[in-house]
């Protein structure tokens, strides 16, 4: 049933990762990604596993479920690793059939890359686990704030979220009820043509959109009787605030970046 | 022939930390011509109930059959089974989706396989039914009607599937006190003149006095009482009060008149409480 | 006692889609007191709505004034003013809530009108506490239940400390449970806090509440005065397409069959008191 999907994927907890601030978080996932390409030798790879497994036991996620996370995008991984491998430079021939060639290089690179995708996964879907949608979303505005000037929408966007945050799960009911509605007047959604299915979905769509306008016009009305007039002279309830943590986990970061830049150009690692 | 549930057991997101079972081994038997009354607060599992009922939830436990039929086989007899129940969910209106009256009205005896005069005729005698002109409204938007009248088509399509059992979860909600009557008056009209029977969802216990035959008390996915409304309010006023359900206001008024001495009756209908009320001011006067 | 918002022969007309001009409001005077409580019944179209809307200039008026707190509804630069002053509560609960969190919901309106994050967190608790909600500040709203969700809409029109709420048909969408919770809710809060509450409805035992009963049809007032007042005039609720309290309806069967009963009554144990007498 529609009903059972559980929206986004937060991991309520009390860990140090969970306990930082947003903005931080979404910083350091930056960064980490930008340290991601700084590794190049296998050694250098193998401190960022060792990073990346110290933060999931830092964070106090259940290790399965964050591994599970890479399962969506396994078939591009996969792509990523074949086609490296196939198709990369290199002299060190494995196996050939043909017009395809397995070389060593290929293969170390391949593997490269596809480790570059696990990690930029693995630690994206922490910043999701320990962070509420909310939260995030206050994150995201804060840190577009000072890019206004050149027409970036902070609030409006952090808005949009808010709000669509707040409605999926009713609009999911609404559905279902819709379906339901339909199905007892002997709509049939599973036969006939692709065109076919396309049309039967009509009953419930309409209705849907219908909903959704109404519900949109009653809410931009109440939200105008709370006095709501856009993100001009708005406050927060909850200010973000840097902590020392913040600013140490940013630090461990930085010098994650330093360690691979070191390795990769001073000492030839 | 029945509706009839055995052994139906239902559960909500079985598996989750969020489970919530909804029916406990719930036993039932409807017949043709009965009017159904089911009462109960919001999570008490009625909206499961009668959507098992409607063959529109699957039991996990246990079985449902109309006229013999289970409502769950993949086979065109379960169908023609399911489409014998009709379902009119709360705030119809909101399934609206054609561009006319006609065409919203006719999705139901389409999708059951009937002809285009066959359609023609259903749509023709929900629109009687439902009290909407057949000239004036079966051109107009359904979206440019009051809400009243929109309700009105939403109910229509569900009757012009000419349904046996007719499920109604509160029909009558957010409408004022007159368009509340006119819609059971239609319905009662058609539970007269079909036969059917009508299975009616609601908060109302004035509504399940004045029109049910039957009525179910819903609580914690189980059905607590099952009897004939008036026996109901009389004798069970307690278990009722338990479950936050209530009597109607003429049970209250009676029961008000009882504990001051005055020698009445409790009874659905206000006019026979006054005609209680002024025998006994006249035999009093007497003495 | 002191008006709060004075209604002068208002007009409100529009034009439909269908391009017809609707006279939703056809000259309605009324004040409206500080601290009292006023229901405002009629049959669905009476133009009650539109009258609420009014209330916290949502909508402005054809022809006429509305004065909340000395200012005028029409005047732009009052807007937001009166906006603090009259809060307002619509029917479904689902459309007005913003936030996927009930505390972060309740700060929306304070957030809006620039209170320092200190002073909303007080306000939200305040709100909150005042509604009975407390311990479900962190909750997600969607899982709550009709009553609950509507006690969170008032929590969030409290928090911008307004001196009048107007709820339009609070309960319409509620079961019996969760309309007992929002009456209970309003009156503490007319009460308690001395918050002046207008409160349209279709329930007859609701209205029985307030201390003043407007009703209204085809866009004017009709009936004005206290419940008792009102609810004794059966034939005249009837033709307003509106239903009585099963006492009163009683009552007044019972006079036109000639028992001689006291006026005023509305309720059972007024009822049954002058029976037995």
């Amino acid at each position: 049933m529609l009903t059972d999907i559980t929206l986004g994927q937060y991991y309520p907890g009390s860990s140090v990762i969970h306990g930082l601030d947003p903005r931080a978080k979404i910083l350091a996932t930056l960064l980490f990604i930008a340290a991601i390409f700084f590794a190049e030798s296998m050694l250098s790879y193998g401190v960022l596993a060792l990073f990346v497994a110290a933060v999931i036991l830092l964070s106090r996620l259940p290790v399965l479920m964050v591994l599970r996370s890479v399962k969506p995008l396994w078939i591009i991984i996969l792509l990523t690793l074949f086609i490296h491998a196939f198709t990369g430079e290199g002299s060190n021939v494995l196996y050939q059939y043909g017009f395809f060639r397995l070389t060593e290089e290929g293969l170390i690179m391949g593997i490269k890359m596809s480790l570059r995708l696990v990690f930029l996964l693995l630690i994206s879907s922490i910043l999701t686990f320990t962070t509420s949608p909310i939260v995030l979303t206050d994150g995201i505005e804060s840190l577009l704030r000072p890019f206004k000037c050149i027409g970036v929408p902070a609030h409006e966007l952090a808005m949009m979220m808010t709000i669509a945050l707040r409605f999926i799960p009713t609009l999911i009911e609404e559905t279902d009820r819709i379906i339901k509605a339909q199905t007892a007047r002997g709509a049939d959604f599973d036969s006939g043509s692709l065109l076919q299915r396309a049309k039967n979905m009509l009953p419930i769509l309409i209705p849907l959109f219908i909903s959704a306008f109404r519900r949109a016009d009653e809410l931009a009305i109440a939200m105008e009787a709370r006095c709501y007039r856009g993100g001009e002279g708005r406050t927060r309830m909850h200010e973000l605030v840097y902590k020392t943590g913040d600013f140490i986990a940013l630090a461990i970061i930085v010098l994650l970046i330093a360690v691979l830049a070191v390795m990769r150009w001073g000492l030839g690692l | 022939m029945p509706i009839s549930l055995e052994h139906v057991s239902f559960t909500y997101m079985k598996g989750t930390p969020f489970e919530k079972t909804a029916l406990h081994d719930v036993n039932l038997q409807i017949e043709k011509g009965e009017f159904v009354a089911v009462i109960g607060h919001t999570g008490s599992g009625k909206s499961t109930l009668v959507q098992h009922l409607s063959g529109l939830l699957h039991p996990q436990k246990g079985s449902v059959c109309v006229d013999g039929v289970n409502l769950n086989a993949k086979n065109a007899a379960a169908k023609k089974a399911r489409n014998s129940v009709g379902m009119v969910f709360q705030y119809p209106e909101h399934q609206i989706f054609a561009e006319t009256v006609y065409e919203d009205i006719a999705f139901g005896p389409r999708n059951k396989g009937l002809t285009p005069e066959g359609t023609d005729r259903a749509v023709k005698d929900a629109m009687a039914f439902a009290g909407l002109d057949f000239e004036t409204f079966a051109q107009r938007s359904p979206f440019r009607l009051s809400g009243g009248q929109m309700r009105r088509v939403a109910i229509a399509g569900v009757v012009a599937m000419e349904p046996d059992y007719l499920i109604l979860d509160e029909p009558s909600a957010g409408l004022d006190p007159r368009a509340r009557d006119e819609i059971f008056k239609e319905i009662m009209a058609l539970y007269r003149k079909r036969g059917i029977a009508v299975i009616l969802v609601t908060h109302n216990m004035e509504e399940a006095a004045r029109y049910a035959t039957r009525l179910l008390v819903v609580s914690d996915g189980r059905i607590i009482l099952d009897g004939v409304p008036h026996e109901i309010f009389t004798n069970h006023k307690e278990e009722l009060l338990k479950v936050s359900m209530d009597v109607p206001p003429v049970y209250k008024l009676a029961e008000c008149l009882q504990e001051h001495g005055l020698n009445v009756k409790s009874t659905p209908e206000l006019a026979d409480l006054e005609r209680q009320i002024l025998k006994v001011r006249r035999s009093r006067h007497a003495d | 006692m002191q008006s709060l918002i004075e209604i002068k022969n208002l007009k409100h007309s529009y034009i439909d889609t269908d391009g017809n001009e609707i006279h939703a409001l056809n000259g309605v005077s009324l004040d409206i007191y500080k601290g009292e409580f006023i229901a405002v019944i009629g049959a669905n179209g009476s133009g009650k709505s539109t009258l609420a809307r009014h209330l916290n200039a949502l909508l402005l008026p054809t022809e006429g004034k509305c004065v909340v707190a000395g200012m005028d509804t029409a005047d732009d630069k009052n807007l937001w003013n009166i906006r603090q002053h009259v809060g307002m509560v619509f029917q479904n609960p689902d459309n007005q809530i913003v936030a996927a969190i009930v505390e972060e919901d309740v700060a929306f309106g304070p957030e809006n009108i620039g209170v320092p994050p200190a002073e909303i967190r007080t306000r939200v608790d305040n709100a909150l506490a005042a509604v009975g909600m407390t311990e479900y500040a962190k909750h997600a709203p969607h899982l709550l239940s009709g009553g609950q969700k509507q006690r969170v809409a008032i929590a969030g029109v409290l928090a911008l400390e307004p001196d009048c709420i107007v709820l339009d048909e609070p309960t319409a969408m509620l079961d019996p449970r969760g309309r007992i919770e929002i009456v209970n809710t309003v009156k503490k809060l007319n009460r308690e806090k001395n918050i002046t509450v207008v409160y349209i409805t279709h329930y007859m035992e609701e209205a029985m509440q307030a201390d003043r009963i407007i009703a209204m049809e085809h866009g004017v007032i009709k009936m004005h005065g206290r419940p008792e007042e009102i609810f004794t005039k059966v034939k005249e609720l009837h033709a307003l397409g509106l239903e009585t309290p099963l006492a009163a309806q009683a009552a007044f069967d019972l006079r036109q069959k000639g028992i001689k009963l006291a006026d005023g009554i509305i309720s059972n144990e007024e009822l049954t008191e002058e029976l037995c007498r």
